[in-house]
């Protein structure tokens, strides 16, 4: 469980990270707002909350940012912010950390658009691919294809109730076999 | 009445709506976490849209623009930290930046209504906001002086001012004259014009609002505000 704590420095890639300073907080915003939005809307799924967290995050960490150092520094900071801030909104909500920050990391030196690439399509396909062909077909047009229930059960050529209760299962058995597989 | 909760937090994500709050269970955690990776795998609209972008731009920008410690700041020195330095706000010639990392432990702690201070930049100026003949007993002002913007209002004699920036997200506060209160686009938090909240619908209190030294002088009205 991610408590308050925030470790800040993540070690060796210090190393590595470019010389670049950023001239002002702008430049810092414009380089790292869609990243962050991305990480939160990774983790929250969902516009409202994402732009929230992201406000969050800038409003609170380019205040305290002082004189001296690079862009991977920079990066690092505002990754830890994300994560307490995150941390934060689950406790607000829903009083569990459904989702963290805790595992990622940012290649502090790379591009933007390298840094983007999402971690969650990969462990996602593979949990889809070992669900029962009905459970998959009804969490990918929900989900992945944005049907409403009633496109979903008309594509499925069940009822709107049965993908319902559909839905409800497949998320259910997909929860399992996602705890199976990181445990 | 497991499952209700999560059913109706799904549906919310799969709308595009922001969720709404329960107390989940850990299987309700899982699930969520399952449906939350799953709609974050959609293809397409991961991005901000540019008028969030936009607009936290333009919020941000005024946040920093109005001088005094910011409530993290305030925090770190209740704590005895060392905030020296220069701010971001007042490093418009910054050459880079880095995070004291007590300063990011503090910015995470709750947040915690702090009496306001006066804020007194170090480096500024008078600015005149109105006249004294236009700010009678009772009244308010809004008002724009370089970087901060603020209300001024005059009770039992004395002139007052408070930022015009809520200490939550940085949003532009507006007056409620009729109810001589300031209203939060954002969150729906209320202020007082001297600057104590009101009412707030956040987890915690927000900090009150910055108070803005003023003074009058041969019928103006000034606030002390940072040269930038």
């Amino acid at each position: 469980m991610q408590g308050s704590g925030v470790t800040l420095l993540p070690g060796p890639q210090w190393g590595v990270v470019a010389e670049d300073v950023y001239p002002d907080w702008e430049a810092i915003y414009h380089d790292n707002v869609h990243r962050i939005y991305r990480l939160m809307f990774a983790k929250v799924g969902n516009r409202p909350d994402a732009e929230d967290l992201t406000a969050e995050v800038f409003t609170a960490a380019l205040r305290p940012l002082r004189v001296s150092s690079s862009v991977g520094q920079v990066r690092a900071y505002l990754l830890a912010v994300a994560r307490t801030v995150l941390a934060g909104h689950w406790r607000r909500t829903l009083g569990r950390e459904v989702t963290t920050l805790a595992d990622e990391h940012v290649d502090l030196g790379s591009s933007e658009a390298e840094a983007d690439a999402t971690t969650a399509e990969p462990t996602t396909r593979a949990i889809l691919d070992a669900l029962p062909d009905n459970y998959r077909r009804i969490l990918e047009l929900r989900f992945l294809e944005a049907c409403s229930t009633r496109e979903a059960a008309n594509a499925m050529g069940i009822t709107v109730g049965n993908a319902k209760v559909l839905q409800h299962r497949a998320l259910r058995r997909a929860a399992q076999l996602a705890e199976k597989a990181t445990s | 009445m497991s499952g209700r909760g999560v059913r109706r937090y799904v549906e919310d994500l799969l709308n595009g709506q922001r969720p709404r709050r329960f107390p989940a269970s850990a299987q309700d955690a899982a699930e969520l976490r399952a449906a939350i990776e799953l709609r974050a795998a959609r293809p397409g609209d991961d991005g901000p849209r540019p008028e969030f972008v936009g607009s936290l731009h333009r919020r941000l920008s005024q946040s920093l623009a109005a001088p005094g410690p910011p409530p993290a700041a305030r925090r770190i020195g209740r704590r005895g930290l060392a905030v020296g330095g220069l701010g971001i706000a007042a490093a418009s010639a910054a050459v880079g930046v880095l995070a004291d990392r007590a300063l990011v432990g503090a910015a995470m702690g709750p947040e915690a209504a702090q009496p306001a201070e006066p804020l007194a930049p170090t480096s500024g100026e008078w600015r005149t906001v109105t006249s004294v003949t236009d700010l009678p007993e009772g009244a308010v002002q809004e008002f724009d002086a370089g970087p901060v913007a603020g209300f001024v209002e005059r009770t039992q004699g004395a002139v007052t001012a408070v930022s015009a920036i809520c200490t939550h997200q940085g949003c532009r506060l507006s007056l409620d004259p009729s109810a001589r209160r300031l209203d939060c686009p954002c969150h729906a938090t209320t202020f007082a014009v001297s600057g104590e909240v009101v009412s707030h619908h956040l987890p915690t209190a927000p900090a009150p609002l910055p108070r803005i030294a003023t003074r009058e002088v041969d019928g103006a009205v000034q606030v002390f505000v940072a040269r930038v």
